[in-house]
């Protein structure tokens, strides 16, 4: 079946090097270091979850790949081929590195199906029909066929997220940077939306750079999870979570999820309060 | 053998309820409807549910007792067979999209007490609350996923509508709709009732009580007289060609006015927010220029033009102007940042991102600039028909003073009232015509 050949190809495309990357705002001013010689690799198709306190610089870092921001000194590479280094500061845009944004951002005057099709129509390099035949399809697999024609701003937001993936992956992307997707959202539709991300993932094994501050969720979801130190921000832990995929909510309750959470549990607790006392020494 | 089937013990339902996948975390108020609809029912041992290829009606949940579900060869499960046992959920093929049919042979091996729900009725009960049945449809799809090990059908998986309250159509449907909404509300008698106490303030201040500064008013029955006079002591009623004619006048003038503002003011406001270096090339002049009175500007304005007929429409046109390309602005402003980098993420070239991303998300700011605009167009429009101008409404007030014709003062002053209200309206009604998303959105409580 072609999904093993899907699955071979996800395994070499995909890796993320973020190579001794350093950012500072305002460099000739008031000069804060929001990333100071990060250092990650990310293999190919693996889930990685960056787990800091709020403000800590992980989107710093997110907006650095996906080229919203430039960087200091350091290099970020894709399989291979440089986005940014000290040479060029900032990485292009482009459709192979998708953000799905912490308070979504699906066009709300465009329908639901408006929105798939966007990417490859503004590129060009499908006909429309294709495209629409194709975006019917993938949005049929993601349990979301009977919205197609209504606007983002008639259904729930659990589904105006699963639109926002699917919009994303219409492009075949190599990663998916997703930047605290679930924030927003309450926790039983937020349990939902994990499972129907590991849904979505199973079948479409991209790489996944999500950023969190929910412990519970990174462990959950990712391949790897990486700590972050507060502001400025740096790997301070990285776990390999050995839970087998494909993973569902049972998970929550096994032996050794407890024992991962308890494992890393003191490392977050200590950058938040960390966090928190910078913010009350600056407030 | 017949089943048997049971009166309906609430509780014991809901309890199994949250035992089950797709049940466990709806709140207690749905369970109890959902419970409502549903009956249980007693199988004995080798009782035969329902073969694949039977009609998809019900739901079954198991309280007690052990079933042997086998999902035809056609559907491709990685595990076809399965034993169920108490809070198993099957009959799912009852939810899915093209399958009325049933997809699998389901057989009691043991006595075996089942609950069945209607398919049908409970994707009714689950459209009613929206939210909590994205939920249930969603577990549905992770257990048809996990459990029978048939992620093909999950796509298949019927999705809860949301009720538009009748509203799912067109913008102009919707705009009559909310007009039937409206009749419906207390908000019309209450606007008659407002107009009926002005209306009889007006009557008594002038005529009955004759109050100190309100005796040389025209009286509300001798405007009314005058107004629908075939033969006006004053010249002008609902009966000469003359009254049309200062309608049709200021209407055209405020027309040209208004679609030269809109053509110049939207793609000024546009690049104002659109691009930082001709913000700051223009905008500190428009700033200066915008407070200025329309009235003050007539003086040059008589000047620069010698027709008398263009200085009017550029004096309307200069207000109208400022509002929408403030207004314009303002809107390419208040757009969220993360639009414009999701369009650049997705490929769109800069073109593409003014085009879809800019334009679109203005449209709200732009059209409450519009408004704004035409109500500012027939102030500035009867300023200048008062100062310089033949024919309109603001000519008929003015000359109508000074020839002391006092009630024909109060019928321009009327009609100008009408008609600026029906071209606001106009204004309103294609705003909502273009931006459908948004008056949806409303149309559902603003989400």
């Amino acid at each position: 079946m072609n999904a093993t050949a899907h699955e071979e190809r996800a395994r070499t495309r995909g890796a993320i090097r973020i190579d001794d990357v350093v950012k500072v705002y305002d460099p000739d001013g008031a000069a804060v270091m929001a990333v100071d010689h990060c250092s990650l690799d990310i293999e190919a198709g693996e889930i990685c979850m960056i787990v800091g306190p709020s403000g800590c610089g992980k989107t710093t870092l997110l907006n650095a790949i996906a080229g919203f921001h430039e960087i200091t000194s350091g290099s970020i590479t894709l399989d291979g081929e440089v986005l940014c280094s000290n040479a060029k500061p900032k990485a292009d845009p482009g459709s192979d590195r998708i953000v799905v944004f912490q308070n979504g951002a699906l066009f709300p005057w465009k329908t639901n199906l408006e929105n798939v099709a966007f990417g490859p129509t503004m590129q060009g390099k499908m006909s429309s029909a294709e495209i629409v035949e194709k975006a019917l399809g993938m949005m049929a697999d993601a349990g979301l066929s009977g919205v197609e024609h209504n606007f983002p701003g008639e259904i729930s937001s659990g589904m105006r997220r699963r639109v926002e993936i699917v919009r994303a992956l219409m492009n075949d992307p190599k990663v998916l940077l997703l930047d605290e997707p679930y924030r927003a959202l309450d926790s039983l539709t937020k349990s939902v939306m994990h499972e129907a991300l590991l849904e979505i993932y199973y079948r479409n094994k991209v790489t996944i750079f999500f950023i969190t501050h929910d412990l519970e969720e990174a462990i959950f979801l990712g391949h790897k999870v990486a700590i972050m130190t507060t502001r400025p921000c740096k790997p301070k832990k990285i776990l390999n979570v050995d839970i087998p995929h494909p993973r569902d909510y049972s998970v929550l309750t096994s032996k050794r999820f407890r024992e991962l959470m308890e494992e890393t549990n003191e490392a977050v607790h200590e950058e938040a309060l960390k966090a928190f006392q910078a913010g009350e020494k600056e407030g | 053998m017949e089943p048997v089937q049971k009166s309906v013990m609430p509780d014991a339902m809901l309890d199994l309820f949250k035992r089950t996948m797709p049940f466990q975390v709806v709140s207690d108020g749905m369970l109890r409807k959902i419970a409502s609809k549903s009956w249980q029912v007693s199988y004995d041992k080798d009782d035969l549910l329902y073969d694949a290829g039977d009609k998809a009606d019900d739901i079954y949940i198991i309280v007690s007792g052990k079933v042997v579900h086998a999902l035809q060869p056609g559907v491709n499960a990685r595990r076809p067979e399965k034993i169920l046992g108490p809070g198993d959920v099957f009959g799912w093929a009852a939810l899915l999209e093209q399958y009325p049919a049933r997809l699998a042979k389901a057989t009691c091996i043991e006595p075996t007490e089942i609950i069945r729900i209607n398919g049908e009725e409970l994707l009714r009960l689950l459209e009613s609350d929206p939210d909590a049945g994205d939920v249930v449809m969603s577990r549905f799809a992770t257990m048809i996923t996990r459990d029978y090990t048939v992620p093909d059908l999950v796509a298949q998986l019927r999705t809860i509508h949301r009720q538009m309250h009748a509203a799912d159509s067109q913008g102009m449907n919707l705009t009559l709709y909310r007009m039937s909404l409206w009749l419906k509300s207390p908000r019309p008698y209450l606007m008659l009732i407002g107009f009926a106490l002005f209306l009889g303030f007006w009557y008594l201040s002038v005529e009955v009580w004759k109050l100190p500064r309100f005796r040389e008013m025209p009286g509300i029955t001798v405007v009314l007289k005058e107004w629908i006079s075939k033969d006006p002591t004053y010249g002008l009623s609902l009966y000469t060609g003359e009254y049309y004619q200062h309608i049709g006048m200021s209407v055209w003038r405020v027309t040209q006015a208004f679609f030269l503002a809109t053509l110049l003011g939207v793609p000024f406001g546009l690049f104002l927010g659109w691009s930082k270096k001709f913000k700051e090339y223009l905008f500190p002049v428009f700033e200066t220029l915008r407070p200025i009175p329309i009235l003050a500007w007539v003086p040059l304005a008589i000047v620069m033009f010698v027709a008398t007929e263009s200085a009017v429409i550029y004096l309307t046109f200069l207000a109208s102007f400022f509002a929408t390309a403030l207004n314009t602005m303002l809107g390419v402003e208040s757009i969220d940042e993360s639009y414009i980098r999701a369009a650049s993420c997705l490929g769109a070239s800069k073109s593409q991102v003014f085009l879809h991303v800019i334009v679109p998300g203005a449209l709200p700011f732009i059209f409450t600039g519009l408004q704004i605009s035409v109500g500012v167009s027939w102030f500035s429009l009867v300023a200048a028909e008062m100062v310089s101008g033949q024919y309109g409404l603001g000519y008929v007030i003015n000359t109508s003073y000074t020839m002391v014709r006092y009630p024909t003062i109060v019928i321009g002053m009327i009609t100008l009232g009408a008609v600026g209200y029906a071209t606001s309206a106009m204004v309103r009604v294609a705003g909502d015509y273009l931006m459908q998303w948004r008056v949806r959105e409303l149309a559902l409580g603003g989400q």
